[in-house]
């Protein structure tokens, strides 16, 4: 879903990426989209249609990826 | 280290028990194959999500052209802001780093019963799970007139490849103080915003380079997504230039005369310098000729699986697809297409599947520093899909936002056709 928008291969273009970050960090952020404590409307619409599980379970992949691996 | 362990022994004694079973064993152990016929944004996405995350299933691409030329973004190169070039894109990454068998032919006929594919040449392919992005047709014969012949002359454009470039060259050519005019489809059509982003980059061109120039866009329709944020762009941009009339006030579209570039509405004939003729659409020809189609002329799926609801076994994915509140886009087509790439890889190798999540996002430009995006979640809602939420940009934001909109999609182009092609 993410990497229709945010590169797997961690290359930033224009749409930052989101490999290798904090885990926790990368589910807070992800928190603050949803409440729009964080103004995006693209990230608040995809934060809100997630669980916290679910998110939970992207962050760990996003932040176990190694820039320049391009397998999805 | 030379002594054999237990486990290296047990390996090998394996393979010799493999090698005395060999025929029964390989016939039980074979990959399963996946035959994807149409290698557009969905085809392309479903063959590279398959073949990434389960590798013991066969894919085989099936599409004729070489390459493939995006729709999407095409009316930045009409307006001179993007190349051909930077809107084509091989199959040469997805055969090489995913092993994905690309052919290019034509896959002509479909049995279901016997799960086979047939070529243009004659070839036959066996398939054990069978997907098909089959892209839109054209309803040629619906206008008097509009035929396909006719497409050489008044090009539908809505097709990235060789029609796109026709646009273009007539554009050029056409003389300042000229009209261009554009027949918009009735719905379900791909991409919603299109023909009006369409008419807002032609306008940017026309500003710089052919300012006397005007735009009539005549619609089969009398509203269409986003039109406030495409009318507040027109007043703002191009005052006077571009004029739409709904369906209600011309009566529609009758009929068009290629040798005078005329189109007649109900009670009007305008002659034009360049037309961009949209026809009215529905499944590709494949789809329709497999009965994978219904009166609609869409072709109805399972929600969760995009498994189609007539044929079982054939999972169908992208522009040609009608489910519920899915607007056809490329952005959908990817989200489809990985829903559908894990459905079958869990149907066939039993791993694990995902509650499905669909999403959307439509970058549409209204002038080169100014464009508006719209954010759509979908998800399966019993027998059909539905928005959960949606957002759209709103008239009167600030420059400096649609700016980074701009950028935004630019970033996201980039991203997204790698995430298909790379």
């Amino acid at each position: 879903m993410c990497a229709a928008c945010h590169r797997l291969d961690g290359l930033d273009k224009g749409i930052p990426s989101i490999i290798g970050l904090d885990e926790n960090k990368l589910a807070g952020m992800m928190a603050e989209f949803k409440s729009d404590k964080r103004k995006s409307q693209i990230m608040g619409v995809v934060a809100r249609s997630l669980t916290d599980a679910e998110v939970a379970d992207l962050a760990h992949y996003l932040a176990t990826r190694q820039k320049g691996s391009e397998r999805p | 280290m030379n002594c054999w362990t237990r486990r290296q022994f047990g390996c090998l004694a394996g393979a010799a028990c493999l090698t005395a079973l060999a025929p029964r064993v390989a016939k039980a152990q074979a990959k399963s194959r996946v035959v994807v016929i149409g290698g557009g944004i969905g085809g392309a996405t479903v063959a590279k999500y398959l073949a990434a995350s389960a590798g013991t299933i066969e894919v085989m691409l099936v599409e004729p052209k070489p390459r493939y030329t995006t729709c999407f973004f095409s009316s930045l190169y009409l307006a001179g802001m993007r190349s051909f070039e930077s809107l084509t894109h091989g199959y040469e990454a997805l055969a090489q780093n995913y092993g994905i068998k690309v052919i290019h032919e034509s896959a002509v006929a479909i049995d279901p019963a016997g799960k086979t594919v047939a070529l243009k040449s004659g070839a036959k392919l066996p398939y054990d799970r069978l997907v098909l992005a089959p892209g839109i047709a054209f309803k040629f014969g619906a206008i008097e007139g509009y035929d396909e012949a006719a497409t050489e002359i008044m090009p539908h454009a809505w097709n990235g490849g060789p029609q796109t470039e026709l646009l273009r060259r007539q554009l050029d050519s056409m003389e300042d103080g000229g009209l261009f005019l554009i027949v918009a489809p009735p719905n379900p059509f791909r991409c919603p915003p299109g023909p009006y982003e369409r008419a807002s980059l032609v306008a940017y061109y026309f500003k710089q380079y052919k300012p006397k120039s005007k735009i009539l866009i005549l619609d089969a329709k009398d509203s269409f997504f986003e039109q406030d944020l495409f009318q507040d762009a027109w007043t703002r941009h191009y005052p006077g230039m571009i004029e739409w009339l709904p369906g209600q006030f011309t009566g529609g579209v009758k009929s068009v005369n290629v040798k005078d570039l005329s189109v007649k509405t109900q009670g009007e004939t305008f002659k034009a310098a360049v037309v961009n003729f949209i026809p009215a659409q529905m499944a590709g020809e494949l789809a329709q000729q497999a009965g994978l189609a219904d009166q609609s002329g869409w072709c109805p799926i399972e929600p969760t699986s995009f498994e189609s609801k007539l044929q079982p076994g054939i999972h169908i994915v992208g522009d040609a697809i009608q489910s519920g509140e899915m607007p056809k886009s490329a952005f959908l087509a990817n989200s489809q297409a990985k829903i559908c790439a894990f459905a079958i890889a869990a149907a066939l190798t039993g791993s694990d599947r995902f509650a499905p999540h669909l999403f959307n996002t439509c970058f549409t430009f209204l002038a080169a520093d100014d464009a508006v995006s719209d954010a759509i979640a979908l998800a399966p809602n019993g027998n059909t899909i539905k928005i959960s939420e949606i957002l759209i940009s709103e008239v009167g934001e600030d420059a400096e936002l649609r700016r980074q909109v701009v950028q935004a999609a630019n970033g996201w182009y980039t991203a997204f056709t790698h995430d298909v092609f790379g």
